[in-house]
């Protein structure tokens, strides 16, 4: 039965690691990555401040590149995996053959998993190491390491939109159809969540406090120093109560969203705490390797689980459904 | 007799409530093996949905459908191993070649690795693509497509044949090629059934034939059978052709107890008779006077436009 799975992968994996749609977003993913690490460097030159650890910092902008980019190549795997066979009219010379209907979904699975790991694994340490030469910075074993479970968490983040999206294509007849609900939810999870988690916030807590936004102002020039001298403590604690509250609010809204999940996971791990409402601070210490897998785990459970969902549900749709 | 195919009470019903459609109702049909088997039908009256139930693409409402002794829906990838299909509506990939196309077929159809590209090239010869093996499918035109389609179905070289429409875009060279490939795949002793709404390519290659309409089998049997209860019902038609400019007297056939009606025109005589007098007629002539002006005696037969209108109003 995987025989055929993998004829059908090999063939997949032939079509799309030549396709331009694959290194085209590869390309985008490689010049966003280095770019946006040297906008970071170039902000610390000018605020004349020293990162903590700058491999950390360098790949915590590219983790945020690729919060982006991870997504649409999982999309742009999927979106016409069925239903563009179904388009062309080859899913019915595929299934006239002796196989299963699972041996196709299989072999799509198998080959967006070797196309998905192998792009973001180059990309992700093509601009890595472009970054490192560039910015000459030192790199230790724990960065290595690092890195590695960046990855990993990239391509189960980038197939979990894939499931998703194979999910669509398997009862879309058309992938254009595929395409706009997939975007939809991308751009959901990405851009309009946190919109609604922000309305949701004011809605709920109503407006920061007029001398609590002064104090922020004061404030937010130091990373991670809310105890700049001159605010008194009192206003201090007015600020940090309401920020704290608005934080609970939108964490608990962005919980639905799988991007929120795996920047949870990346932010903890290069050392990078976002702050309520989308101020962040830069932690002094990062935490050990096992302490992010630790208290992120339900982050990474949820990262897994996604993906299974709508892969269990995607074999349940095309094998159930009748091709005629 | 040894069937191909077999059905019994084959139901498919499609969407439920308002929009239920009943495409296939209660089909009892029979192929025999080693015949050439037309299913023929208008648009939209059931023959795709057929085929795939046989091919096990689709599931029955009801009923039971047998294909090469075994169940379609049980062990429809034990059918698929021994039946090439060509289905209706299919495509290739683009940007592959014809041959790189036919050797990932080969390749699900379990035929062995070191047989396949040989496999793939005969059947590009069959269909008369052999030249354009390494060309991209995307330079194809439709014609070319249906005989690459054809071809792809060749490949395991199966007990049986399935076709669905298959002269669709073909040019009547290519339909031509394609009937004198049936004829030849049923000498080899293959099964082939073929759909089609065009009704002249159930007369010219069919064995055996099936007319499908609304979802309903309509008529079933053997081409001469068909023809035979045809002509109980309609009557036996014969033609006289007699030299130019000549004329024979008919009051003597007119006389003939069966005799219904008869018609004149040129050198042609056309009669219309109750009962088979073809034999009766034959002596009639060898022995009549104007033998010598004769120039044939045939039995003309019902043509397929008849056939389907006769079993449409209810046969």
């Amino acid at each position: 039965m995987m025989k055929n799975a993998f004829s059908i992968a090999r063939k997949e994996f032939t079509d799309t690691i030549t396709s331009k749609r694959l290194w085209l977003i590869a390309g985008i993913f490689l010049l966003f990555s280095i770019a946006s690490t040297y906008s970071t460097s170039f902000s610390f030159m000018i605020g004349g401040q020293q990162a903590v650890r700058p491999m950390a910092q360098i790949a915590s902008t590219i983790a945020s590149t690729m919060a982006y980019m991870a997504p649409l190549l999982g999309i742009a795997l999927a979106f016409d995996a069925i239903s563009g066979e179904r388009e062309r009219g080859t899913l019915r010379i595929l299934l006239s053959r002796p196989i299963y209907r699972e041996d196709v979904v299989n072999g799509k699975i198998i080959s967006a998993l070797a196309v998905i790991g192998l792009t973001i694994a180059v990309s992700s340490l093509a601009s890595v190491s472009v970054s490192i030469l560039l910015h000459k910075v030192a790199v230790t074993l724990d960065d290595v390491a690092r890195i590695c479970i960046f990855i990993v968490f990239s391509i189960v983040l980038s197939f979990a939109y894939y499931a998703f999206s194979l999910f669509i294509s398997t009862f879309s007849n058309k992938s254009s159809h595929s395409l706009i609900i997939s975007i939809g939810i991308w751009i959901f999870f990405a851009f309009i969540l946190s919109i609604i988690s922000s309305f949701v916030t004011i809605a709920v807590l109503g407006p920061p406090p007029t001398r609590a936004i002064a104090v922020f102002n004061r404030t937010r020039r130091g990373f991670g120093n809310f105890t700049s001298p001159g605010v008194p403590a009192s206003e201090l604690e007015e600020y940090l109560s309401y920020m704290r509250k608005a934080a609970e609010i939108s964490s608990i809204i962005q919980a639905f969203s799988i991007n929120y999940h795996y920047t949870q996971i990346t932010d903890s791990l290069f050392g990078f705490a976002a702050g309520p409402l989308g101020f962040g601070q830069r932690e002094r210490t990062i935490a050990s390797i096992p302490t992010v897998l630790s208290t992120r785990l339900i982050d990474i459970i949820v990262l897994i689980v996604f993906p299974i969902v709508f892969l269990v549900a995607s074999y349940m749709v095309f094998t159930k459904r009748q091709e005629k | 007799m040894s069937l191909a195919i077999e059905t019994e009470k084959l139901v498919k019903i499609y969407g439920n409530g308002k929009s239920m459609v009943k495409a296939l109702n209660s089909i009892d049909m029979k192929v025999p093996k080693a015949s050439v088997f037309g299913l023929f039908g208008p648009n939209g009256s059931g023959k795709t949905t057929l085929i795939s139930i046989l091919v096990g693409l689709l599931l029955p409402t009801s009923g039971s459908a047998r294909v090469l002794g075994f169940d379609a829906t049980k062990h429809s990838v034990e059918i698929r191993r021994r039946v090439g299909l060509l289905p209706e509506g299919f495509g290739f990939y683009d940007h592959m070649t014809a041959l790189e196309n036919l050797t990932f077929l080969a390749t699900l159809d379990g035929i062995p690795s070191d047989q396949r590209k040989k496999r793939a090239l005969r059947a590009l010869e069959t269909v008369g693509l052999k030249d354009r093996a390494d060309a991209k499918v995307s330079t194809f035109s439709r014609g070319m497509r249906q005989r690459l389609g054809i071809a792809q179905a060749l490949l395991k070289d199966p007990e049986l044949l399935i076709f669905d429409e298959p002269t669709v875009g073909i040019d009547p060279e290519g339909a031509a090629e394609f009937r004198n490939l049936v004829r030849r795949m049923n000498r080899e002793g293959k099964t082939v059934m073929l759909s089609t709404h065009l009704l002249y390519e159930v007369g010219m290659i069919c064995t055996h034939a099936a007319i499908i309409r609304e979802g309903r089998l309509l008529v079933q049997g053997s081409v001469d059978e068909l023809y035979q209860s045809v002509r109980k019902e309609k009557g036996f038609r014969y033609e006289i052709r007699v030299k130019p400019g000549s004329e024979i007297p008919l009051q003597e056939i007119r006389s003939m107890p069966s005799v219904v009606e008869i018609t004149q025109s040129d050198n042609r005589v056309t009669i219309l008779s109750k009962n088979d007098m073809g034999s009766s007629l034959f002596s009639l002539i060898t022995k009549s006077p104007y033998k010598d002006l004769v120039e044939s005696l045939t039995p003309v037969e019902p043509s397929w436009e008849e056939i389907y209108r006769f079993y449409q109003e209810g046969g």
